[in-house]
């Protein structure tokens, strides 16, 4: 700091720097932000509401409520499972399953959906012999798979660095006291982790209802069968239905906005309690 | 006594490296034993091994006539005292005393009834719904101790339950958990490095060096008959003169000390004289102790106060002109002012002579 020259009184650099700062986020993020709820708007709040109770809409709304739920639960469970196994044990290529783990989030999200194609699709490596039984691409399954694919390591990020700076002794001392590992995991462990499994599902979730480049491959985009909510705004946007692809555009963001808040806001009381 | 617990033969190794070897020692109903060793001697080792968190690689623990050395923490009914105290952070001052119980499915009734008179026998009563974060250090470590007693321990171990705080509570928690270990009396075993500590805790101290137990006795015997030379210096200051042994008596250049003490020794074996700063008395027609003897003239080399008491430097009558250091308190000093280069008659109240053994692996063959 001493480079910079301290003026008492007015300091231009104050000012400047913000307004640099809002400058350059205003036509990148709050402006393209803002124009879905101008535009969303700008013909009646009544249209606004038709397009949203379309029953296609609706439909793909809830379809990406449950998607993403499932695999917000799987991911969230799977995520402290190996977060535990992985702090806990350390074994002959331990580190390469860390690395594997976090794989995911490098990998483009349509290359995922591909990969999921080549791998269930009706003459994949496993979908040949299984495709007789039972289809998985195409269905609300193949949706599941590609958000738990896309999201798989978020839930693990966030909570495998509150497993590796827990303390051990607080288990140990669980262990002393007549605890068996489960209750010692149930009453302890668990108690410490819930700011990140309520951080790790949010992010899980957040992610996986906007998901697109993964789940346009390997759903089918059916209306009203396996088409998810971002995949409805594409469509209605192609076919040239703005109203409808705005109303639900509208929704998510709302969404989104409002996991953030919580996430942003309740980090100190999750982390604290 | 009783004997509430007892450890036989304990031995451990990390890999190849040895960090206990023959760990024998017991504590009798009540008893308050104080493992001190300097960082790294391998105490907190020991205490995971009496906990059923570490498993040994030889030997015996029996808790109450039991032998569970095979038996998992969870089963051995020991309450540990963590360095960090290790309280749940999630769980009120209740919540974590309660804990133990809840584990053992008592009854909502005699957790409540349980919990209260702990936290009234440890002064919490205002702290009672706080949480661990909330509290001062030495609250925390009265909830730790609350906490394992709740489920009536088998024996309680502390690891250096006083390192996180700072120097003028550490004082008055000592008698106060000392205190208390009387009142409820509970069989404990109390780890430090600390060896002030250690005199003021232990009914008697186990001194531990490098994985072995070189000495264990009352802080009396410890401190004045020290059978080693590490349990010597580690327990405090001592002079150490180098001599032999003959017919009872010590020599050394211009000394000749006759022993007291029954201790048996070869003719003419290497020994070592020791002695503390405070068993030093000086020769002057007032000062008319009955139980000193002569040890050697000197030079005063150096004097300082320190406080309490005085510290004097002498240059002994050797030719190496080897130097001692002496204390004397106040009282004295202001009495009997000394100067620098002053001759002096010095004396010993009370001595110990040990063995000298020029090797360290030599050393574990004790003096009894
Ligand atoms: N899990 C472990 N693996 C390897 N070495 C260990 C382990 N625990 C302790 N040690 C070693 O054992 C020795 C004694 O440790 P410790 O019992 O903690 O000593 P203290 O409590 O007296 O400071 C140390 O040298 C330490 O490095
Ligand atoms: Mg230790």
């Amino acid at each position: 700091m001493s480079s910079v020259r301290h003026v008492r009184g007015f300091d231009i650099a104050k000012p400047l720097s913000i307004f640099t700062m809002v400058g350059v986020m205003l036509p990148l993020i709050l402006l393209p932000l803002a124009s879905i709820f101008i535009y969303g708007t700008s013909s009646g709040l009544d249209k606004f509401w038709q397009a949203l109770i379309a029953p296609e809409a609706i439909f793909a709304l809830q379809l990406s409520l449950v998607t993403s739920f499932w695999a917000t639960l799987f991911n969230v469970i799977f995520g402290l499972f190996a977060a535990y196994v992985l702090t806990k044990y350390k074994f002959w290529g331990s580190n390469a399953l860390t690395v594997i783990i976090s794989l995911p989030t490098a990998i483009p999200t349509a290359v995922a959906g591909f990969s999921l194609l080549l791998l269930w699709g009706p003459y994949g490596l496993l979908g040949r012999f299984t495709d007789q039984y039972f289809h998985i691409m195409f269905t609300a399954f193949a949706i599941i798979l590609a958000n738990i694919f896309v999201t798989f390591p978020l839930a693990f990020g966030v909570i495998k660095p509150v497993f590796e700076t827990m303390s051990q002794s607080l288990e140990e001392a669980s262990a002393t006291m007549g605890a068996t590992r489960w209750q010692t995991f149930w009453h302890v462990t668990l108690p410490s982790l819930r700011g990140a499994i309520v951080t790790g599902a949010l992010l899980t979730f957040a992610r996986a209802i906007g998901e697109f480049g993964s789940t346009i491959l390997v759903s089918g985009n059916l209306a009203s069968r396996t088409q998810t909510a971002p995949l409805y705004i594409f469509a209605k946007f192609n076919e040239g239905q703005v109203e409808a692809a705005n109303a639900i555009a509208i929704v998510l963001a709302l969404f989104s906005f409002f996991i953030f808040s919580v996430l942003f806001f309740a980090q100190s009381w999750l982390d604290k309690k | 006594m009783n004997i509430a617990a007892s450890f036989t033969d304990i031995s451990k190794k990390f890999g190849e490296t040895s960090i206990l070897e023959d760990i024998n020692f017991d504590v009798s109903e009540g008893e308050i034993v104080v493992l001190l060793g300097a960082s790294g001697s391998g105490k907190t080792t020991i205490l995971r091994i009496i906990a059923g968190l570490e498993n040994c690689n030889t030997g015996k623990v029996i808790l109450h006539g039991k032998d569970v050395t095979e038996l998992p923490a969870r089963e051995r009914g020991v309450g540990v005292i963590f360095q960090n105290y290790a309280l749940f952070p999630q769980m009120t001052v209740e919540k974590n005393i309660g804990y133990g119980l809840k584990l053992r499915k008592k009854s909502k009734n005699e957790i409540n009834k349980k919990v209260d008179e702990l936290i009234e026998l440890v002064h919490l009563e205002e702290h009672r719904q706080k949480y661990p974060s909330q509290l001062s250090g030495g609250q925390q470590q009265r909830v730790a101790i609350a906490r394992a007693l709740a489920y009536n321990p088998e024996i309680l171990l502390f690891d250096e339950p006083f390192s996180a705080l700072d120097a003028q509570i550490r004082q008055k928690l000592r008698r106060e958990i000392r205190h208390l270990l009387k009142q409820i009396n509970v069989p404990a075993i109390f780890i430090t490095h600390d060896q002030e500590e250690a005199l003021e805790i232990g009914d008697r101290i186990a001194v531990l060096n490098q994985g072995k137990i070189e000495q264990i006795g009352t802080p009396f015997d410890v401190y004045n008959k020290p059978s080693t030379e590490y349990v010597a210096t580690f327990l405090g200051t001592a002079n150490l003169i180098l001599g032999v042994v003959n017919n009872g008596v010590f020599e050394a250049e211009n000394i000749d000390l006759k022993l007291t003490d029954d201790l048996f020794f070869k003719n003419g074996q290497s020994v070592k004289l020791i002695f503390r700063p405070e068993d030093v008395f000086l020769r002057h027609p007032e000062n008319l102790t009955q139980n000193y003897q002569k040890l050697i003239d000197g030079w005063i080399e150096e004097i300082s106060f320190v406080g309490a008491f005085e510290r004097i430097t002498v240059r002994i009558n050797f030719k190496n002109g080897q130097l001692i250091t002496f204390t004397r308190p106040k009282t004295e000093t202001e009495n009997f002012p000394l100067q620098i280069r002053q001759k002096l008659e010095i004396g010993l109240v009370r001595f110990r002579i040990i063995p000298n053994f020029p090797l360290t692996h030599e050393r574990s063959a004790k003096v009894y």
